[in-house]
């Protein structure tokens, strides 16, 4: 049987080798250090609170805040639809079809940046797609949106725009106690769009 | 680096692409090695003819020992590719269906398109067969479903199931292979047939 010796004499070398070696158990990420290294410098991970603050207000679907923090202090305070996942829990199976998934947008907090960029790295480690953390975090979310301090007369009137957007932003979401009638002397900076538009949204979404 | 679509070193419609030519190349080594013919196919069940066994047989090592080199090497992620999900109950009543097809129409599903693409009558009322099964099942499969659905057993990898490991198990596996090439023909010469 000459075939039979001729398969029989490659294959069961190829299987004492396979046999022998152990078993490659590394590369268990996705991303080169590489790789990961040109994403954090990219910062497109950051999402401005602004960018944040409006869709929240706008009930953007597509949007999914994460508190990365103890479970006490999401309780203590959270943002509007934030759900908690603490990131002691992060890689609990339970999680996972929340944090790898293409249709939406789970951007990551912590009450500043550091706790958020980690749960970032790890997912992003881990081939995640479209999770992003809060720019600045819950710190100055609560300086900027929810207390926006009012512009220099001598500034620009981009200042103004985001000095409104915030302070509306901010009442929206029940911050600051701010009097409305602030708003009335800067009404014609206020007629320029506030917003950044979302195209933010999109140049974020290069990172991968 | 693989596998190359999760990955996403090539689209999805590079992927695509490949599987055409992959297929097609699929395709030509079956009819080349008699796969258009039901009677060579049947001979595996009466002993007569074993090549059925010993492509599909020498396929499936020669798939494995590439993987898990090239696994060895960190050229792909095994644990990336896409491993069908065990339902017990219907993997033993779809092979008996299957097996029982196979003896009575002479044809495995893919060798049946091999056969009629050459021409071969059996093997187009084989495919008319397969169709009015597939529809069949599709239509009435919510009788089936529970059946269909039952001892669901995740991805489970025999070598872990026996505690070896990976490259163990394919050793074994070749020794096994070589075994049944052994005796299937052996068998080919005891059950000898003329012209079929």
């Amino acid at each position: 049987m000459k075939p039979l010796k001729l398969l029989a004499m490659f294959v069961i070398p190829m299987g004492l080798i396979i046999a022998a070696v152990p078993q490659n158990k590394t590369n268990p990420y996705k991303l080169t250090a590489d790789e990961l290294l040109s994403e954090v410098n990219s910062r497109n991970q950051y999402l401005a609170p602004d960018v944040v603050a409006d869709m929240i207000i706008k009930k953007d679907p597509s949007l999914r805040l994460i508190d990365v923090r103890s479970q006490e202090e999401y309780e203590k305070f959270s943002l509007p639809g934030a759900i908690n996942i603490p990131i002691a829990n992060l890689l609990s199976p339970d999680y996972t079809d929340i944090l790898n998934q293409d249709t939406k947008m789970n951007v990551f907090y912590s009450n500043g940046t550091l706790t958020a960029n980690e749960a970032w790295m790890i997912t992003r480690q881990l081939g995640y797609n479209n999770n992003y953390v809060l720019e600045g975090g819950l710190n100055y979310w609560f300086e900027n949106i929810l207390n926006p301090k009012q512009p220099s007369s001598t500034s620009p009137d981009e200042e103004f725009a985001k000095y409104d957007f915030r302070k509306s932003a901010g009442q929206a979401l029940g911050g600051g106690g701010l009097s409305v009638q602030a708003s009335d002397n800067q009404a014609e900076a206020a007629a320029k769009p506030a917003v950044k538009p979302a195209a933010k949204k999109k140049k974020a979404a290069g990172g991968c | 680096m693989g596998p190359l679509a999760p990955n996403e070193i090539i689209s999805e419609n590079t992927n695509f692409l490949l599987a055409f030519f992959i297929g097609i190349a699929f395709g030509w080594v079956l009819e080349s090695s008699g796969f258009s013919s039901s009677r060579k196919l049947a001979g595996i069940f009466y002993g007569y003819d074993a090549v059925v066994l010993k492509v599909f047989f020498t396929g499936a090592i020669t798939a494995m020992l590439g993987l898990l080199f090239m696994s060895l090497f960190g050229w792909i992620d095994l644990d990336l590719v896409y491993v069908n999900p065990t339902y017990l109950t219907s993997a033993i009543i779809g092979g008996v269906i299957m097996g029982a097809g196979f003896i009575m129409g002479g044809f495995c599903p893919g060798t049946s398109f091999c056969g009629a693409a050459i021409g071969k009558i059996d093997a187009m009322v084989f495919i008319v067969g397969l169709f009015i099964g597939v529809y069949g099942f599709a239509f009435t499969y919510p009788w089936w479903e529970k059946m269909y659905m039952a001892k669901y057993l995740g991805e489970p990898k025999i070598s872990t199931t026996l505690g070896m490991s990976d490259g163990m198990f394919g050793l074994l596996l070749i020794i096994v292979a070589l075994g049944m090439f052994f005796v299937a023909e052996w068998a080919e010469k005891k059950f000898p047939r003329e012209a079929y």
